[in-house]
């Protein structure tokens, strides 16, 4: 009850408190009146009689004072008075103001928008009820392991096993068959692109195969239609179903509700739509971007084969992708030792176990993510991002606190007033830190809507140019939090020292006309501190942004040994349906032929493996006449290749060393050849001529004889990064079949210009067949480079704002500086300093704080490049070019912001000085 | 001359009005009348302590007020108890008696007693 009346009360008083006002006058007027009536009655004047009621009750104003306080506003009216005059404080002088509240917007805009990127990328879950639950089965085994065939992402322990999250279908029935240990298993697949067709128009989809119980297990309901059930997931194409992502349906159908039961083409599989997925559903498989469609297993022979045969009953390829719901009282350990020996039955059952060979050991990882792919490849130079993000914060903090510092000292008059007059050293200490929290709050607010306008810059530029954005900035609360907690923090984090400072105002002094306080000594070190302290971290980020800017420049400039420029990419991916193996060799073979013929077109060639696109294809490799291929640990070693056209080295101009090129002799039928490169030559065929001698290729199933006609220099393969590796090159047309080629044209006319002829050359040929990621060379090994780009983008904005807050730091505290010793230079000319000499001497103090800083600087630098070194290119972490630049253009800087105080130090009028006395 | 109030604790005073309260609505200037009133005229409340005590009475909801027309037909500010303003009186009453007890027994103790 009184807690009721109390907030009632206190909300009156904050919202109307003028009518309350009104009220009280209205109330004790009334006493008055009534009390000096009777005092009237009693004989006294009237006169007489009010002033008495008057002084009896006591002044007006404190009554009001008290009885408003007395309904509990004391702190809500202090907090408004702190913050007008804070308000009013900070008008006084806009330009402080100004750079105070830039800065911060600026530091705390930074993080901001870094820290929406690590929420995208490492915290957010899948959009699933009870994501925690999930489990990721994954394998792990050693070299001698049971499983050779794999289609799925692999990571490598620290012990040196090899870590997948793929198993095989009959493995996944066995293991779901046998489940007691998680609430049930589902199976799933980011499947890859796909061929659809909607109302005769073709395009490319992403998609992810799902298993019957997929939708139920993980408790998903479509906002539209039916989700995929048990009985879908049966005969193989006995139930053609699909489900659609919320973003297809906004892009393709505009959310248009017909879309249920429209008729779509899978690779030429009819099939229909049965529902649309809610907005935030990304699929399991991660938590960024959405595939288009989801379809049940039982329709992968039919409207994706892969590999021939259906990967449904295909015993050695493991493929398939499996998450359970870990059951309430059963731990994760204990799931996953259950699940281990049930996988170890599965394989006996499924495969056939050689002698020496291992069985895999199943893990079950954290599956609220996904797979998390993104996640792990992000992680290290996210908190790498996160921390010099954090340096310009506290950047930042430190440029401010030493001005406030600088404020506070020629505020000691007002502080001494107000402690003379009887405030606690506690509401001053809070007066002084609402104005810092002020600051900062808006410090906040103006950085808060930088974020947002950026929330979609550093996804932008982590995905490819050509493909839409893969990270979509979200923008919530948390991240609206996260802003109000940094300013928050920021603010008492530079106003706690100025605040202190000034409750430790000695009364006495401070009210004298000349404050020569004995604390003058040591205030000057908290704020030289202070400065070298920012210097510190500048050196931090110029050193951070030159590594970056360096290892861009060396990537950009690393040779390849091929000829990137003028050259046209796209990808071609024929239905597998309809150009199976031989076909789909013959019909890149008339693309080919097509291509060549279209005016503007200087030579065509197709690669199965683009260059520079982090992308590997590797196959064993044993020259006839050498023992098996093995390292020294007895695995066999995987050599790099590309199954190439025959003008490939013709296009990328590549030049031959030693044999002959690929050309029109060898086609399908004649004698299976291969160029090798100078490093393969190296490795394999040291000291002799290696043209004419031939090698085994291939799996164990289906080994191929090879022989050498040629060798290549070497050019680089998947990264920037890597040297050149030993690489052969196949012809395609010699292989059995491809589901999915890199077609390049080197021309000269720009994409636009020929793209449309390029496109009507092909769709002559089949009109369903799309030309997919079309870009130039250059593009693609921009491509690789995009994280380098960012980093070194951001580090030199980084730099570049270290360099101007250090710069008005150190001017800052040398004026203030300055100006306190007006007196004794003042005396010091007057006995004879040439203003040259004074000159020196404040410089000599800027510099040597700007050494001392760089020197500290420069130790965290070293230990900070230690820890990025992986991500440097062609520089040593301790690059003595970088390290020593940054360096001197700090002490450059710390004298240039210096220059002017110690000019008007050098021109001080003594006598005007000494009068100041 | 009745005594001064000084001494009397802040607690005291909330009590007086929430009794001179109970006995009927009043306003402000009517509840100074009425705890000199009923004290015999032994008490004077000093006014300056009386409208923050009245306002914090109200805070802690064991008074109500409502503006309404006085004797002679001014507009004043009444006061009324409520159901947990005579519940806290009742239990200020006792302690308060309990306190007196206390001390008018440590103040009669005699020589003999000890």
């Amino acid at each position: 009850m009184s807690v009721a009346s109390r907030i009632a009360t206190w909300w009156k008083a904050v919202r109307r408190p003028e009518q309350l006002s009104i009220e009280i006058e209205d109330e004790l007027r009334f006493h008055i009146e009534a009390y000096a009536t009777d005092l009237m009655r009693s004989g006294l004047p009237r006169e007489e009689a009010f002033r008495r009621a008057r002084a009896e009750l006591g002044g007006l104003a404190a009554q009001k004072e008290t009885c408003r306080e007395a309904w509990g506003t004391r702190a809500w009216d202090e907090l408004r008075s702190d913050l007008r005059y804070a308000t009013r404080m900070l008008a006084k002088s806009p330009g402080f103001t100004a750079i105070a509240i830039g800065s911060l917007a600026l530091g705390i805009g930074a993080n901001t928008i870094i820290f929406t990127v690590t929420k995208a990328i490492l915290l957010d879950k899948l959009a699933v009820p009870h994501p925690e639950e999930l489990r990721l089965f994954a394998i792990t085994q050693g070299d001698k392991g049971v499983v050779h065939s794999s289609w799925g992402y692999f990571d490598q322990t620290p012990d040196g096993k090899m870590l997948s999250t793929s198993f095989s279908y009959p493995v996944y029935q066995q293991l779901r068959k046998h489940n007691n240990a998680l609430q049930d298993i589902f199976a799933f697949k980011n499947y890859g692109r796909l061929t659809a067709t909607v109302d005769d128009k073709a395009e490319v989809v992403n998609s992810e195969m799902v298993s019957g119980n997929y939708y139920r297990a993980l408790d998903v309901h479509p906002i539209l239609g039916r989700p995929i059930v048990d009985t879908d997931d049966t005969a193989p194409g006995s139930s053609p179903v699909l489900l659609i992502s919320y973003g297809y349906w906004t892009r393709r159908f505009s959310r248009s509700p017909d879309v249920i039961g429209k008729k779509i083409e899978v690779n030429s599989a009819p099939m229909t739509i049965i529902g649309v997925n809610p907005p935030d559903f990304t699929g399991v498989f991660g938590v960024q971007s959405s595939p288009d469609v989801f379809l049940p297993f039982s329709m992968q022979p039919i409207a994706a084969p892969k590999f021939g045969s259906s990967l449904l009953t295909d015993q050695n390829l493991w493929w398939v992708m499996m998450m359970g719901r870990l059951k309430p009282g059963v731990s994760a350990e204990a799931a996953q030792s259950k699940l281990d020996a049930d996988l170890n039955g599965a394989v006996r059952a499924t495969l056939t176990v050689g002698k020496d060979e291992e069985m895999p050991r199943l893990i079950l990882e954290n599956g609220s993510r996904g797979q998390n792919e993104a996640g792990g490849e992000f992680a290290k130079p996210i908190y790498v991002l996160m921390s010099l993000a954090g340096f310009v914060l506290l950047l930042a903090c430190a440029n401010l606190a030493n001005l406030l510092l600088a404020r506070a000292s020629s505020r000691q008059r007002e502080m001494s007033v107000r402690l003379a007059l009887g405030a606690g050293r506690a509401r001053i200490l809070r007066q002084m830190l609402t104005e810092s929290l002020l600051l900062s709050g808006a410090g906040g607010a103006l950085g808060l809507l930088l974020g947002y306008a950026g929330r979609n810059a550093l996804p932008h530029l982590l995905s490819s140019s050509w493909e839409p954005t893969a990270v979509d900035g979200k923008f919530d609360w948390m991240i609206f939090g996260f802003t109000a907690a940094v300013s928050i923090f920021t603010g008492l984090l530079f106003g706690l020292a100025p605040a202190w400072q000034a409750t430790r105002t000695q009364v006495s002094s401070g009210l004298k006309d000349n404050a020569q306080t004995a604390t003058q000594r040591k205030r000057n070190l908290t704020g030289k501190t202070l400065v070298v302290i920012q210097v510190a971290l500048s050196m931090l980020l110029l050193v951070g942004a030159g590594l970056f800017v360096r290892t861009l420049m060396n990537l950009n400039g690393a040779h390849l040994g091929f000829r990137p420029d003028n050259i046209l990419l796209f990808d071609l991916q024929p239905q597998q349906t309809r150009y199976p193996d031989a076909k789909g060799i013959a019909l890149y073979h008339q693309v080919e032929e097509k291509l060549a013929a279209v005016p503007g077109v200087d030579s065509v060639t197709l690669a199965s493996v683009p260059l520079i696109a982090n992308n590997i294809s590797n196959m064993y490799f044993t020259p006839d006449g050498q023992p098996e291929n093995s390292n020294s640990k007895g695995k066999k070693k995987a050599v790099d290749f590309n199954t190439v056209g025959a003008d490939f080295f013709k296009t990328f101009q590549i030049p031959m060393i030693a044999g002959r090129s690929f050309d029109d002799t060898d086609t399908e039928t004649s004698r299976k050849v291969a160029i090798v490169n100078q490093q393969l030559v190296k490795q394999f065929f040291p000291n002799t001529n290696p043209i004419g001698k031939t090698f085994m290729a291939g799996d164990r199933d289906n080994p191929k004889r090879i022989e050498i006609v040629g060798i290549c220099k070497d050019a680089k393969y998947e990264s920037l990064r890597r040297d050149p590796p030993a690489t052969f090159y196949v012809p395609y047309r010699q292989q059995d079949g491809a589901e999915e080629m890199n077609f390049a044209i080197h021309t000269r006319m720009q994409a636009d210009a020929i793209v449309p002829s390029l496109r009507s050359a092909v769709a002559s040929i089949d009109k369903d067949l799309p030309l997919q990621d079309i870009r130039t060379q250059n593009e693609q090994i921009e491509d690789t480079t995009r994280q380098e780009r960012i980093f070194a983008s951001l580090t030199s904005g980084f730099g570049i704002l270290a360099l101007i807050l250090a710069s008005i730091g150190i001017y800052g505290i040398m004026a203030y500086t300055v100006a306190r010793r007006t007196n004794e230079i003042g005396i010091r000319m007057a006995l004879g300093a040439q203003s040259g000499k004074v000159l020196r001497m404040i410089l000599r103090e800027a510099s040597w704080m700007a050494v001392v800083g760089v020197i500290a600087g420069l130790g965290a630098a070293v230990a900070m490049a230690r820890l990025i070194a992986s991500m440097l290119f062609g520089l040593k972490p301790y690059d003595p070019l970088t390290l020593g630049c940054a360096s001197l253009l700090l002490v450059l800087i710390a004298i240039a912001a210096s220059w002017v105080p110690a000019w008007r130090a050098a021109h001080v009028d003594p006598i005007k000085a000494l009068r100041h006395e | 001359m009745a005594p001064k109030q000084n001494d009397l604790l802040q607690g005291t005073l909330d009590m007086m009005v929430l009794k001179a309260v109970s006995l009927g609505p009043l306003h402000g200037y009517g509840v100074l009348l009425r705890i000199q009133q009923i004290s015999g005229n032994r008490l004077e409340v000093q006014q300056g302590s009386l409208y923050p005590a009245l306002y914090r009475l109200e805070h802690e909801g064991w008074i109500a007020s409502e503006w309404g027309q006085s004797e002679n037909n001014r507009r004043a500010k009444y006061y009324r108890l409520t159901a947990a303003g005579r519940r806290r009186l009742h239990t200020e009453t006792e302690k308060w008696n309990h306190m007196a007890d206390a001390i008018g027994a440590i103040l009669r103790a005699t020589p003999e007693e000890v």
